[in-house]
């Protein structure tokens, strides 16, 4: 044996192959165990802070804003705009809204869409998400950083929504530290994974539209959303999701869609097998062939 | 001590012949005659991460409480199936590595499979006398992909549930016998009466498998029999194999082969998140996620399934619907019934019934190179048509766009791809010079100032570096015991 222990080693490659590889399959086989003890002792997603709005923290803006209806089950509060809020918010209106939805916020015909009515709520969320005002013209408005900061964005609301006291979504503060997240799974499957996708990730739909990613919403949007339907996004009133169950999916959303229990390694974008199958073909048979081509002879 | 065992093993089970001809199997060294390896020991790991998930996988679709430690789940009705994976991702130690490793294991199995039957294909290693090889390499293909939807299957989550429901739709396509195949198949209407997971399950882990590794012995052996191809080169002919024997020096590179497969898909398995079922959920008929594709190998038939215009035909009160008939099942059985007769096809056309040891190189046959090219042109567009909704929004172009862009270009590429490929071969074939390696050239000036250029002498290694002929090992004595020959007694010659 020892006589053609030389000619072994010889064999081109072989050797440090063998070697790379023994050392490659140790090292994981000897970590595996503790990466699946880190894997069942991560914080639960019920530990990982939210930096979603809470009634204490969330409108830094200005401390005069109130809270009201407490009457409310469910952890929601609806913001309470102060009326000095109404002047500043039609000059800002003005400034940047008007030229489209017309200067009483009653939309232009083949232009832009009546605001009147719509509530607060609704306003909010498309200033606040950074859709309105819009970039340009397609078949549906993107998200992109807002042009307004909260208090600016909390008087355009309030100005439009002083047209029509009392109508429309309002703009919720919504606790989800008491949220349910098993619930929120549940529904957020049943009424918005068939276009958000199961991930949250977002996906393109029929005509030109697209369902966005979730991955950037806070839980207040992520409310106004699914109260004032946006876009093509069905709306859903409270007789179909109550408050709770809002809060619910907002909580969801906000604490395990966008900080998933990535046990196992890196997400790969949450897209799912197309990703995978990149990775798999290149990472894996890819880097194989290299092994190959390496050990191999290449006359 | 080695000597005296095997000797003891030889005089009862002669395995002497055998091991023999095993150990002194001659490799021709190549690079890509290893690809077919990377399949060979994925399998291994398939077999292996394969048995330590069945150990705790419950086929079941009976419905539990989810009570394990990942939170959103908890209090949920999920079936055993599910619960169980969940379980054996999160509470047993190592068990989600394992789990993610077989996935990959899968996915580089089938990668491998397709990247050595490109080399098996281009080189023409499929002809006489190796056709039945290659039909046995396609049947392999084909139940590894089924293998592999099946498997994926298994976790009963969301994303694989709505594959089920595809399939059993695609059952139910076939004329005149679909419905009773597909209610045969899961017991009833969809989703049947609760048996797919264990009928699934039980294809996945033993059935398909066994055939798997019946082909598998069917393969090598044949590939012992027939011995290895070898591409054309100083001293090799069509009646020689030139290359290391498998003792020693093939068997230590294919087992550091193993050992760097194994690493890469335990290495993928443990960094890589590949189908995190416990985001997905479970599996609800009445549920839906957007952007659900199968896994890659399955990819081509989603793609067929995608761009197909919505055609049906009724008549004397039946409906065949054509939209899911024709690219979910004849577009796949076309697609297989043209790997499997390729070689005969060929030979038909070439008119060339010759044995044939040596490889041809792709360029030297431009029809043959460019038929491929197409046929990959074709599954690659197909298999990219599957993730229309993913360019879509990856894009941000109009789904409708990218859907009529397959719609043409599934048709059109491949006759590009052929022209292209035949244009660029028969351009290789013509050229001087190509494949070798470049010479410098010296310019050198004369007094009068002419220039003249005159190629370097050739550097080591420019030239084809031959094998040295080794020993073959000598230590395993095939001297035939004492054959009894008293009367009565016929004897045998082995």
């Amino acid at each position: 044996m020892s006589r053609r222990l030389p000619e072994l080693l010889t064999s081109r490659g072989a050797a440090p192959a063998a070697l790379v590889g023994v050392v490659a399959l140790v090292g994981v086989v000897a970590f595996s165990p503790g990466a699946a003890r880190a894997v069942t002792t991560r914080p639960t997603p019920a530990a990982v802070s939210t930096t979603a709005t809470t009634p204490t923290a969330a409108p830094s803006a200005s401390s005069a804003i109130q809270y009201t209806s407490p009457a409310n089950p469910g952890g929601v509060f609806y913001v309470d705009l102060p009326p000095s809020f109404i002047a500043p918010g039609q000059a800002l209106y003005a400034a940047n809204c008007a030229s489209c939805h017309g200067a009483q916020a009653n939309g232009v015909t083949g232009v832009a869409p009546n605001l009147q009515g719509l509530g607060a709520g609704t306003i909010d969320f498309w200033v606040s998400t950074g859709r309105m005002p819009l970039a340009v013209t397609s078949a549906q408005a993107v998200r992109k950083p807002s042009r307004f900061n909260r208090l600016q964005t909390l008087e355009i609301a309030a100005w439009v929504q002083s047209l029509t006291p009392g109508q429309g979504t309002q703009i919720p503060v919504v606790n989800t530290n008491t949220a349910n997240l098993e619930s929120g799974n549940t529904l957020f499957t049943l009424n918005c994974a068939a276009c958000h996708t199961i991930t949250g990730a977002g996906d393109a739909l029929a005509e030109g539209a697209f369902a966005p990613s979730l991955h950037e919403a806070n839980s207040t949007q992520v409310f106004e959303a699914i109260r004032s339907g946006p876009g093509n996004m069905p709306r859903f009133g409270p007789g179909n999701i109550t408050n709770t169950e809002a809060r619910d999916i907002a909580a969801y959303v906000t604490r395990v869609l966008q900080h998933p229990t990535n046990a196992g390694g890196v997400g790969l974008g949450g897209i799912g097998p197309v990703g995978e199958g990149f990775v798999g073909l290149l990472l894996g048979v890819g880097v194989l062939m290299l092994v190959c081509f390496w050990i191999g002879d290449r006359a | 001590m080695i000597d005296k065992s095997l000797r003891w093993l030889d005089d009862r089970l002669g395995v002497a012949k055998g091991g023999r001809t095993f150990l002194d199997k001659i490799f021709p060294d190549h690079w890509s005659f290893m690809l077919g390896e990377i399949a060979l020991y994925s399998f291994v790991a398939l077999l292996l991460t394969g048995v330590f998930l069945s150990l705790y996988y419950v086929p079941s679709a009976h419905e539990v409480v989810y009570h394990g430690s990942y939170v959103p789940l908890r209090g949920q009705r999920v079936s055993e199936a599910y619960a169980s994976t969940v379980g054996l991702s999160f509470d047993v130690r190592s068990g989600l590595l394992m789990r993610q490793a077989h996935h990959w294991a899968a996915d580089i199995f089938l990668g491998s499979i397709a990247v050595h039957m490109a080399r098996v294909f281009f080189t023409g290693a499929f002809r006489k006398p190796r056709e039945f090889n290659w039909i046995v390499g396609v049947n392999m293909l084909i139940l590894g992909i089924v293998n592999g939807f099946l498997g994926y299957s298994l976790p009963d989550d969301l994303v694989s549930g709505t594959g089920i429901r595809i399939a059993y739709s695609i059952v139910e396509s076939i004329p005149l016998v679909g419905t009773y195949l597909a209610f045969f198949l899961f017991g009833g209407n969809y989703p049947g009466s609760g048996v797919i997971i264990p009928r699934f399950f039980i294809l996945h882990v033993l059935i398909v498998p066994a055939i798997l590794v019946g082909l598998l012995a069917a393969h090598l052996g044949l590939l012992v029999k027939q011995k290895h191809t070898q591409f054309a080169g100083k001293g090799r002919t069509e009646r020689n194999v030139v290359g290391t024997p498998m003792f020693p020096s093939f068997m230590a590179k294919t087992t550091g082969f193993l050992f760097m497969t194994t690493a890469v898909i335990l290495l993928l398995g443990g960094f890589a998140q590949i189908n995190p079922i416990w985001q997905f959920g479970q599996y609800q008929p009445y549920q839906i996620s957007y952007a659900v594709q199968p896994d890659w190998y399955m990819g081509w038939l989603d793609g067929a399934l995608r761009i197909m215009p919505s055609w049906e035909w009724v008549g004397w009160g039946h409906t065949i619907p054509l939209e899911v008939f024709l690219p979910a099942v004849v577009f796949p059985g076309l697609i297989f019934t043209i790997l499997m007769v390729w070689p005969f096809i060929e030979a038909r056309h070439t008119k060339d019934l010759e044995y044939h040891n040596l490889l041809d190189r792709p360029r030297d046959r431009p029809k043959r190179t460019a038929a491929g090219a197409a046929m990959l042109t074709l599954l690659g567009m197909v298999f990219f048509a599957s993730s229309t909704d993913v360019l879509a929004n990856f894009f941000q172009l109009p789904l409708i766009w990218v859907l009529w862009f397959f719609r043409f270009a599934v048709p059109i590429a491949p006759f590009i791809a052929y022209f292209l490929t035949y244009r660029i071969c028969n351009e290789m074939r013509a050229a001087e010079g190509v494949g070798q390696r470049k010479r410098a050239l010296v310019v050198m000036r004369t007094e009068e100032g002419e220039y003249t250029t005159v190629p370097s002498a050739p550097r080591p290694g420019d030239g084809h570096e031959e094998l040295e002929p080794m020993p073959v090992p000598t230590f395993i004595d095939v001297t035939p015991p004492e054959l009894a020959t008293s009367a009565g007694v016929r004897r045998v010659i082995r």
